[in-house]
C-alpha cells in the first residue's frame, strides 16, 4: 500500500535576521525548524501531531499545504510531489481565517468559485456543508455575528466544501473554551468517519491528541524531529462510556505526556520560549488541559 | 449525509447574539437583535427617552450659537462692529433673496460641478494608482519619498502655478481640487492594501486562489474600508480647497459669492454664502461618512 502523504527526509531552514541593535553584528543566521523528518500517513488516517512550541508543527503544516517548499527533502501526496496549494488539501487555522466581509455561506463557497458551478449551486453546496457542521440556518450571518466555536465550524465547512481528500488542521480548537472544544472534537470525529478524509491535526493538548488520533506523532523540541509515534487504541468508542477516563486513554495519555515532557524540558533548558500570536505560551508544562471533571 | 445534517450546535450557539459595539447603535445589523433586547415597553421607553435626551444635548450647542448670532450683534456689539456682524435673521433674509433670484443655486452649482469633477478625477486616479503602487513593492519604495513631498505641499501653494499653466478658467480650479483630494485617496489605498491580514492571504492561497483572485477577492475587499476613509478625507479637502481657489479668481461659485459680497459691502449676503459653504461641506461629509460606514460594516466588530 502506498501512503497518502509521505514526508521524505524533510528539512526546513529559515534565515533569521540578527537581533535588533546588532547592526554590524553577525550576518543573517539560519534556523533549522525541521530536521530530516520522515513520516507516512495512510489514506483515511487520523493523525495527531504534538510537540513543544517552536518545534516546527506549523512549518510542517505549511509544507503539506504547499504554502512553502522544503529546503531539502520531499513532500508527497498520492506519490506526487507537492509544489503548491491544491484542491486535494484544505487547511483549518487556529484563528479561523474567515473573510469578515463575506457571509458564512459565501465564506464556505469561496473555494468553489471558478469551478463552473452557478451561484445557486454554490449556495446549495454551502448550505449542505454548513448543515454538516451543525450550522444550518446561519448562512447569512457574518463572521462577527458568530461565536468562536461557530466560526471554526464555518472554517471547517469551508475546507470540506471543495471536497479535498486531506484536512490539515493547525491547533483549530485551541482558542475555544473547553466545552465547545469537546463538542467540536466529537463532531470532527463524526465527520471524519462519515467522509473518510485523511486528517493531520496539530495540537498542544495531549488529551486532544490521544482522543482524536489513531496515531499521535510527537515532535522533538527545535529542531523538529520525529521523536516517536504512539499508536492509540481506545477500544470500542461507539459505546456511551466516558472514553477519556478509560484505562486505555489514561495510559496513552501518560505515554504521550512523558515523551512530550522530556522535550519541553529540553526546550526550556535551551531557552526556546515563544509566545503564540493568540497570546498563549505553550512552552509551559504540558499538563492535561482539563481535570477529570 | 442527511443523517448528519440534523445535528445542531448547543453550547456555542447561545452566545451568538450579534454584538454591536461602537458608537453606531443604528448600524445595519442593529435590527437583528431587536428580538432579544428592548422587547419590554419599559426598556423601549427608557431607550427613546435617552435618545431624545442625547439629541437635545447634541443640538444645544448649535442652538446656543445661533441664538448668540441672532441677539449678540444687537445687544452686545458696538455700533461699528454691528455693521460687519448682522444678526441671523438678516443673513437668512439675504439668503432667501439669493435663492429667489436664483443666484445662490447658480453659485452652488458651479462649486459642486468643479468639486465633483476634481474629486472624481482624484478618486479614479488615486485608487487605481494606489492599487498599482501597493501591489509592486519596489515601485512603492521608489515613489514613496516623492509622494510624501507632494503630499506635504499645501495644495493652495500651488494655485499660482496651476493658474499660470492652465489659466484662471475651470481647468486650474478642477486641477487644484483633484490635487488636494488625490493624496488622501492614494495614500489610504496604499495603506489599505498593505495592511491586509497575512493570515487571510495564507487562507486564500490554501484555498487555491491565484494571484488575480487573491487580489480581487481578498486584498481589495479588505482594503475597501481604508480606501473609503481616504475618499472621505479627499471629499472634505476638495471643498475646502475649492472655496479658497474661487476666492482668488472666478466669476462664479460660492467662494466668488463670498468674496464678491464682501467687496461690494453686501455683508448679509457674504454670511449667507458662508452658511451655504458650511451646509454644503456638512452634506458632503455626511454622505461620505455614510458610504464609508456602509462599506466598513464588517469591520465594526474587529476594530471596536
Ligand atoms: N518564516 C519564518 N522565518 C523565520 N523563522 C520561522 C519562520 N516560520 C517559523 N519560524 C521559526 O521556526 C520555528 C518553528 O516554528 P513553528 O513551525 O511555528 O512552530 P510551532 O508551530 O511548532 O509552534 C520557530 O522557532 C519559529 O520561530
Ligand atoms: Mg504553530
Amino acid at each position: 500500500m502506498t501512503a497518502k502523504i509521505s514526508l521524505e527526509h524533510v528539512h526546513q531552514e529559515f534565515s533569521v535576521r540578527p537581533a535588533r541593535g546588532a547592526r554590524n553584528g553577525p550576518a543573517p543566521s539560519t534556523l533549522v525548524a525541521l530536521d530530516n523528518l520522515s513520516l507516512d500517513v495512510a489514506a483515511g488516517e487520523f493523525l495527531t501531531l504534538v510537540g513543544p512550541s517552536g518545534s516546527g508543527k506549523t512549518t510542517l503544516l505549511d509544507l503539506l499545504a504547499g504554502l512553502t517548499r522544503p529546503t531539502s527533502g520531499r513532500v508527497l501526496v498520492d506519490g506526487r510531489e507537492v509544489t503548491g496549494p491544491g484542491k486535494d488539501r484544505a487547511v483549518v487555522f487556529q484563528q479561523y481565517a474567515l473573510f469578515p466581509w463575506r457571509t458564512a455561506s459565501t465564506n464556505v463557497s469561496i473555494g468553489l468559485e471558478g469551478s463552473g458551478l452557478s451561484r445557486r449551486q454554490r449556495a446549495a453546496k454551502a448550505r449542505e456543508y454548513l448543515e454538516l457542521v451543525g450550522l444550518g440556518g446561519f448562512e447569512d450571518r457574518y463572521p462577527h455575528e458568530l461565536s468562536g466555536g461557530m466560526k471554526q465550524r464555518v472554517a471547517i465547512a469551508r475546507s470540506l466544501a471543495y471536497e479535498p481528500d486531506i484536512l490539515l488542521m493547525d491547533e483549530p480548537f485551541a482558542a475555544l473554551d473547553a466545552q465547545t472544544r469537546e463538542q467540536l472534537q466529537d463532531e470532527l470525529l463524526r465527520i471524519w468517519r462519515a467522509t473518510g478524509k485523511t486528517i493531520i491535526f496539530i495540537t498542544h493538548g495531549i488529551d486532544e491528541a490521544v482522543y482524536l488520533g489513531q496515531r499521535v506523532a510527537v515532535l522533538s523540541s527545535r529542531p523538529g524531529r520525529l521523536k516517536a509515534i504512539v499508536d492509540v487504541d481506545l477500544g470500542d468508542r461507539s459505546a456511551d462510556a466516558d472514553v477519556r477516563s478509560s484505562a486505555a486513554f489514561v495510559s496513552h495519555r501518560h505515554q504521550v505526556w512523558s515523551l512530550l515532557h522530556d522535550e519541553v524540558q529540553r526546550a526550556q533548558d535551551a531557552g526556546h520560549r515563544k509566545i503564540l500570536p493568540d497570546g498563549t505560551a505553550p512552552d509551559e508544562q504540558p499538563l492535561p488541559e482539563r481535570s477529570a471533571a | 449525509m442527511s443523517t448528519l445534517a440534523t445535528h445542531r450546535p448547543a453550547s456555542d450557539a447561545a452566545p451568538a447574539a450579534p454584538v454591536q459595539p461602537g458608537p453606531a447603535p443604528s448600524g445595519p445589523n442593529a435590527g437583528n437583535d431587536s428580538t432579544k433586547t428592548g422587547t419590554t415597553a419599559v426598556g423601549r421607553l427608557r431607550r427613546s427617552a435617552s435618545l431624545a435626551g442625547s439629541w437635545v444635548w447634541k443640538s444645544a450647542a448649535v442652538i446656543l450659537f445661533l441664538a448668540l448670532w441672532e441677539f449678540g450683534p444687537t445687544y452686545l456689539a458696538s455700533a461699528s462692529t454691528r455693521v460687519f456682524l448682522p444678526p441671523l435673521h438678516e443673513v437668512l433674509a439675504a439668503g432667501a433673496e439669493l435663492l429667489r433670484t436664483g443666484q445662490l443655486q447658480n453659485h452652488l452649482l458651479a462649486s459642486i460641478t468643479r468639486s465633483a469633477a476634481g474629486f472624481g478625477i482624484a478618486v479614479v486616479l488615486g485608487v487605481s494608482l494606489g492599487l498599482v503602487i501597493a501591489w509592486y513593492r519596489p515601485l512603492h519604495s521608489f515613489l514613496n519619498p516623492l509622494l510624501e513631498l507632494f503630499r506635504n505641499t499645501a495644495a493652495l501653494a500651488l494655485l499660482p502655478v496651476f493658474t499660470l499653466l492652465l489659466g484662471i478658467g475651470e481647468e486650474s480650479k478642477i486641477t487644484i481640487v483633484a490635487y488636494a483630494a488625490f493624496f488622501p485617496v492614494l495614500l489610504n489605498t496604499v495603506a489599505g492594501v498593505r495592511t491586509v491580514d497575512p493570515l487571510l492571504v495564507r487562507a486564500a492561497k490554501s484555498l487555491g486562489l491565484n494571484s488575480f483572485s487573491l487580489f480581487q477577492k481578498v486584498i481589495l475587499p479588505s482594503a475597501v474600508p481604508t480606501i473609503f476613509t481616504g475618499i472621505r478625507m479627499g471629499g472634505t479637502a476638495s471643498i475646502l480647497v475649492l472655496i479658497a481657489a474661487e476666492m482668488v479668481g472666478a466669476k462664479a461659485g460660492l467662494g466668488y459669492l463670498i468674496i464678491n459680497a464682501q467687496s461690494s459691502f453686501l455683508i448679509p449676503q457674504m454670511y449667507a454664502g458662508i452658511l451655504a459653504v458650511s451646509l454644503l461641506g456638512l452634506a458632503v461629509n455626511t454622505a461620505l461618512v455614510a458610504a464609508e460606514r456602509h462599506f466598513s460594516r464588517w469591520r465594526v466588530a474587529i476594530t471596536a
